[in-house]
């Protein structure tokens, strides 16, 4: 299978990118310190007890008074500061990620985000200019906390993007809400991460933070009317469109369905098949003939009816669905 | 000096008779009628061998999962396959592995730990061990079929669902599992009753051996902790099957309840399989220090809190649905808390050891063993308590890392420990030292390599239950490593296989208490005898061995208590519950094969039920309850059990002369589970309709008001009337005794009548939403109990009127009034929740 070539962005939550996993990240560095410590003291005691020679007999009352004084010293006070500690850090970073009205009341982006058995539907909700529709890619504004609406379409998935912040499961018929911030424009990698069935490990989403002003140019070119390529050079392609894929995909303009993922801009995605297929040349007519293979058990049905040429009409004009 | 000769020669004498007469009572068949042991010894043999054979499908099952995850992008298997692999993996190892070899571990070491001859409900250890056989064979058969579960070892749904997982798969483990867990509650229900009736006179509970705690509090886990998986397991098979919607939204129903239930039995599950380990630690470390162990009252506390703080962290195996934060922040601080009564315990056994004169040997190895790996996996278990942390983490990898230092540090390294420690008196032979300590590196050093790297992963994003990797993620070398160390260790455990069977042939013969022990197992022959103790010792301290050495012989030689057999009874003696003081000598049921024919008429139940074969299903239920009220037949005062003499001793007296001691505590323990099975299920009522997204309460509640406060009356005169004729037979009265119970059977049968009158008036569509198949669910089980008292009570008016129930024979008629108050009372409780409060709170939209 292809590396996910066109996915730079590693899935490791200890190269934070955002102010939520960066501290995630710290509370993770600290207690890996301190609990070091706390594992070499108490077995390192325990072998030295093998070391030593007990000196002498104790009398009965120097044995319980010892005895108290490890128990109350290391069974009680030592996990007692412990959890006073970590719930005293740890706590407030966690407030960071729920979706509390923002100090100068301003509204945050909201992206809409709906789990599939095995893709992601994104979903820009309608600001006044057109709602926008897009699968398997999310892109959002860096440098500004990001609000995710998340839920699924059949069964549990969970949304999360490692280098930003903590995931959130996408539950059928609920509303799940969780806020992430990019620091700096730039590509991230995000998984599902709720066993949801046979291609659980091929429902990856591809992030990427823009500068505002060139998310705004994204999103305004996606609420604009599509060119779905009028011209005679597609026609039998798009025929064949409305014959064999409309049923499930839409392409604005062309089509409605939304039981597969959406295809309205998918000529500008970076990945195919939820990040099996870098998207290069010729992918989307790779992926039409061999997805089967590709993903095993993806829900697409196979389309060995359609001959060679067909589908790679169908694939050269896909590609050219980018606003 | 010839006189002396003479006495010693006549004392010999008659403890060799002794030994015939306990012998031919106790003795088990051979031959096809093996199959109807009912002894604890063996049975307990039995449990840990069938754990084992699952524990090396289970390991096999690990093997081809780190295969394939060897190397990225590889196809060794299909994902389909791999995700059965993995289910069945976990569902194997926790299931069919870790509990039932503890239990058998305790159903073999507690009566010779407590000094007595045998479990109080012997058949329900044997009908235990057969669910556990049939209910792993069923399970396991999946595989063989190719069409073994695989949505994952909690079986979350609406993956699980019919709808998405429309394949037999779902129903082999929900119908499997249930089957399987029968033999947990009965395990727990018997182990509780027995530690805390059965013990030695003048073992009081603060005498007992740390082991029985950790049993008890296990035992009573168990009791509490398993009726909400059957609850949910019911349910979700009721949905798939016949379409009742409890986990679809649309139809009101919530995936989420199906969390909920499940992680309520599943947290508590943890500490089941970690306590009886830490209760092997706690028995062998003071042995191997030489000292009894400090703070003996701060690991009993320990041991008790443990147990119920583990019912209150369910929720944190589910901070990422979206509950609400104050209650996150509340299961956070529970989680954490917990590490305070296991800290607790590990600076016990530290300070045991630094006060004593410890010495190294295999046992304590496997422990040393425990304790690195254990620590490090309660610390990373406090990581996971921090909600933000656990956001991160959960679901990765870190946390497959976590679980396997928890569960494979805190419960086999124990495990291996203490299989070292009691195979002595298991074979009579001593393991190998040298392939013992070969076999430990290997399997602790596999184990690390394995699982240390794996937290690894984890931090760099690889999730769980993926069944392939690309290259370019970065995660190549790490799980190859984890690869590698996971065939080490099945080498190390391979090591352990070896060491058992040499063992057989080659150990060396074991000398007599070969580890210098204080408990009472040790002063048995090796390998015991089925009746375990020729005498039942007196208890004075915590360490009777250490008191005195010669008391297995003084036992052996009859010199203690009951020792007699030529009734040809099996008896043990009953104690009270705190001090041990012998109340009554209690006769335990023989040999049978009811235990094994009820048994395998729920295997045809369980087979019929995943085949879809209703008829057949009923008809095979129906068998089976035949079978085992027939089986209870000849209990308690039946002749068959103990015939009625003219002049019987009284003190102490047998048990079925009592007014029931020890069977009512037996009911009192079942019930118990019962009432945990029901509050799993009012839990479920008010859950839906409070959390629920889309449910709806009918504007008009379907439950007829009349019925349903007629069925209560009906049932409440019965249960006074039982009161009433109950306290004038302990008086002394037996008149018109029987007509009388016949009469309260029939004020049960009209409650029953009445019941089936409202469910039919209520006209529910249980297949359209969550409220009416609740509803239907909640009369259903109100129905069964209700049929059961009075069969139960008909039962009594018969066995009234042939004389196994009179004034000398008082015992069972209360054992059966337990259950009618139970009955009466849920009853109040379900018409006061699905009858009175929807009226008063309202319905509507």
């Amino acid at each position: 299978m292809l590396g996910l070539a066109g996915c730079s962005g590693d899935y490791s939550m200890l190269a934070p990118s955002g102010p939520a996993a960066r501290d995630i990240a710290w509370i993770w560095w600290g207690m890996l310190g301190f609990f070091t410590l706390v594992f070499v003291v108490v077995v390192g005691l325990w072998l030295a007890a093998f070391r030593r020679r007990e000196p002498r007999e104790r009398s009965e009352g120097e044995v319980r008074r010892l005895s108290r004084r490890w128990i109350i010293g290391g069974g009680l006070l030592l996990p007692g500061v412990t959890i006073l500690i970590l719930l005293v850090f740890g706590v407030p970073v966690g407030q960071r990620m729920l979706t509390l009205p923002l100090p100068g009341g301003e509204e945050p982006q909201v992206i809409e985000v709906i789990g599939h058995q095995w893709w992601w539907e994104v979903r820009y909700p309608d600001t006044g200019d057109g709602e926008v529709i897009t699968a398997n890619q999310l892109v959002m504004p860096a440098g500004e906390p990001v609000d995710f609406h998340v839920s699924a379409g059949d069964v549990i998935h969970a949304f999360w993007i490692p280098r930003l912040g903590g995931k959130i499961d996408m539950l059928p018929g609920r509303v799940n809400r969780i806020r992430l911030q990019a620091d700096e424009p730039g590509v991230f990698g995000g998984q599902c991460v709720e066993f949801c069935g046979t291609q659980h490990a091929h429902m990856k989403l591809y992030v990427e933070a823009m500068p505002p002003a060139d998310f705004d140019t994204w999103l305004s070119a996606r609420q604009a009317p599509t060119d779905v390529g009028e011209g005679e050079q597609h026609q039998a392609a798009r025929e064949a469109f409305n014959e064999h894929c409309a049923r499930c995909h839409r392409v604005a303009g062309v089509s409605q369905a939304t039981v597969g993922p959406d295809l309205s801009d998918i000529g500008s995605r970076a990945t195919l098949g939820a990040g099996v297929l870098a998207m290069e040349d010729g992918a989307i007519a790779r992926w039409l003939v061999a997805h089967q293979r590709l993903k095993p058990g993806n829900l697409m049905p196979v389309h060995d009816h359609l001959d060679a040429e067909t589908l790679e009409g169908l694939g050269s004009w896909l590609e050219t669905l980018t606003p | 000096m010839s006189d002396t000769q003479a006495s010693g020669h006549h004392a010999r004498d008659k403890a060799a008779r002794l030994h015939r007469e306990l012998e031919v009572v106790w003795r088990n068949p051979r031959g096809l009628r093996a199959l109807t042991v009912v002894n604890h010894s063996t049975l307990g043999l039995r449990f840990m061998a069938t754990g084992l054979v699952f524990f090396l499908v289970g390991g096999v099952l690990a093997m081809l999962i780190r295969t394939q995850l060897a190397l990225p992008s590889q196809a060794f298997m299909t994902p389909e396959i791999y995700h059965q692999v993995t289910t069945m993996h976990g569902t194997v190892m926790m299931f069919l592995f870790a509990i039932p070899v503890l239990e058998g571990l305790a159903i073999y070491l507690i009566p010779k730990m407590l000094g007595t001859r045998d479990l109080l409900c012997p058949r329900l250890t044997a009908f235990g061990y057969w669910c556990y056989l049939f209910g792993g064979i069923i399970l396991l058969s999946s595989m063989a079929l190719e069409m073994a579960p695989d949505s994952g070892w909690f079986m979350y749904t609406p993956l699980s669902s019919g709808e998405y997982s429309p394949g037999k798969g779902s129903d082999f483990w929900l119908l499997g599992i249930t089957f399987v867990e029968i033999s947990a509650l009965s395990a727990g229900v018997e182990l509780t009753v027995s530690i805390l009736r059965t013990r030695a006179d003048g073992m009081a509970l603060h005498r007992m051996p740390l082991f029985a705690w950790y049993i008890l509090v296990m035992a009573l886990m168990i009791v509490v902790g398993f009726p909400p998986l059957i609850f949910g397991s019911v349910l979700l098979e009721l949905e798939r099957a016949v379409g009742m919607p409890f986990f679809i939204v649309e139809q009101g129903g919530d995936p989420i309840l199906w969390q909920h239930l499940f992680w309520l039995f599943g947290h508590p599950e943890v500490y089941i399989i970690f306590l009886p380990a830490a209760g092997i630690v706690s028995t062998l470390l003071p042995v191997f220090a030489r000292r009894p162990i400090v703070g003996y009252g701060w690991a009993v506390a320990a041991v008790i809190i443990t147990g119920f703080i583990s019912f209150g962290l369910w929720v944190h195996h589910m901070f990422t649905v979206g509950i609400p934060h104050l209650a996150q922040a509340f299961f956070s601080a529970a989680s954490m808390l917990v590490a305070v009564p296991t800290a607790i315990q590990v600076f016990v056994w530290l300070a045991t050891l630094w006060l004593g004169r410890p010495r190294m040997s295999l046992p304590m190895l496997w422990i040393l063993g425990f304790l690195v790996i254990f620590v490090c996996g309660g610390l990373t278990g406090v990581m996971l308590a921090l909600v933000p942390f656990n956001w991160q983490v959960h679901d990765t990898h870190f946390v497959v890392a976590h679980m396997h230092y928890v569960l494979v540090g805190g419960m086999f390294f124990p495990l291996m420990a203490g299989f070292v420690y009691w195979l002595p008196l298991v074979s009579g032979r001593m393991p190998s030292e040298r392939l013992g300590r070969w076999a430990f590196w290997l399997t602790f050093l596999g184990f690390n390599l394995t699982f240390l790297i794996m937290h690894w992963t984890g931090l760099l994003g690889m999730p769980r239950r993926v069944y392939t990797y690309d290259s370019a993620m970065g995660w190549d070398i790490y799980n190859l490593i984890s690869s590698v160390g996971g065939f080490m260790m099945s080498a190390g455990i391979a090591m352990v296989l070896l060491d058992l069977a040499l063992h057989w042939r080659f150990g060396r013969p074991a000398p007599p208490n070969p580890w210098e022990a204080d408990t009472l197992e040790w002063g048995l022959s090796m390998p015991p005898a089925p009746y375990n103790f020729a005498s039942l010792p007196t208890i004075k301290s915590r360490h009777p061995l250490w008191d005195n050495p010669a008391l297995g012989d003084e036992m052996a030689r009859g010199e203690h208590a009951l020792a007699d057999a030529s009734h040809g009874r099996r008896e043990i003696l009953g104690g009270e519950v705190l001090t041990g003081r012998v109340r009554e000598r209690i006769h335990l049921p023989t040999n049978s094969w009811w235990p094994l024919f009820a048994a395998l008429v729920l295997a045809v139940v369980c087979i019929s039920l995943l085949v879809r074969l209703y008829p057949l299903a009923l008809g095979a239920f129906l068998v089976a309850v035949a079978m085992l009220l027939r089986w209870s037949w000849e209990n308690g005062g039946h002749p068959a059990a103990a015939p009625l003499g003219d002049d019987e001793a009284t003190s102490p007296p047998l048990h079925s002369r009592t007014r029931g001691g020890p069977a009512r505590f037996t009911m009192c323990v079942s019930l118990m589970a019962d009432g945990a099975f029901f509050l799993s299920l009012l839990f479920g009522w008010f859950y839906l309709w409070s959390v629920s997204p889309q449910w709806r309460l009918p504007a008009e509640s379907p439950l007829d008001p009349i019925l349903l406060i007629g069925a209560g009356i009906a049932f409440a005169l019965g249960v006074l009337w039982l009161e009433r004729r109950l306290r004038r037979l302990y008086a002394g009265d037996e008149t018109r005794l029987s007509p009388a119970f016949y009469m309260i059977a029939a004020l049960g049968g009209l409650h029953v009548l009445l019941l089936v009158a409202l469910l039919w008036q209520a006209d529910l569509a249980p297949t359209d939403n969550a409220h009416d198949a609740i509803l239907l669910v909640s009369l259903a089980y109100l129905l069964g109990h209700g049929l059961l008292a009075s069969l139960l009570m008909a039962m009594q008016g018969r066995r009234a009127a042939l004389g196994y129930v009179s004034a000398r024979l008082p015992m069972e008629p209360g054992v059966v009034a337990l259950f009618w108050r139970y009955q009466l009372g849920i009853y109040a409780i379900l018409a006061v929740s699905l009858g009175v409060l929807p009226r008063v709170i309202g319905g509507g939209a």
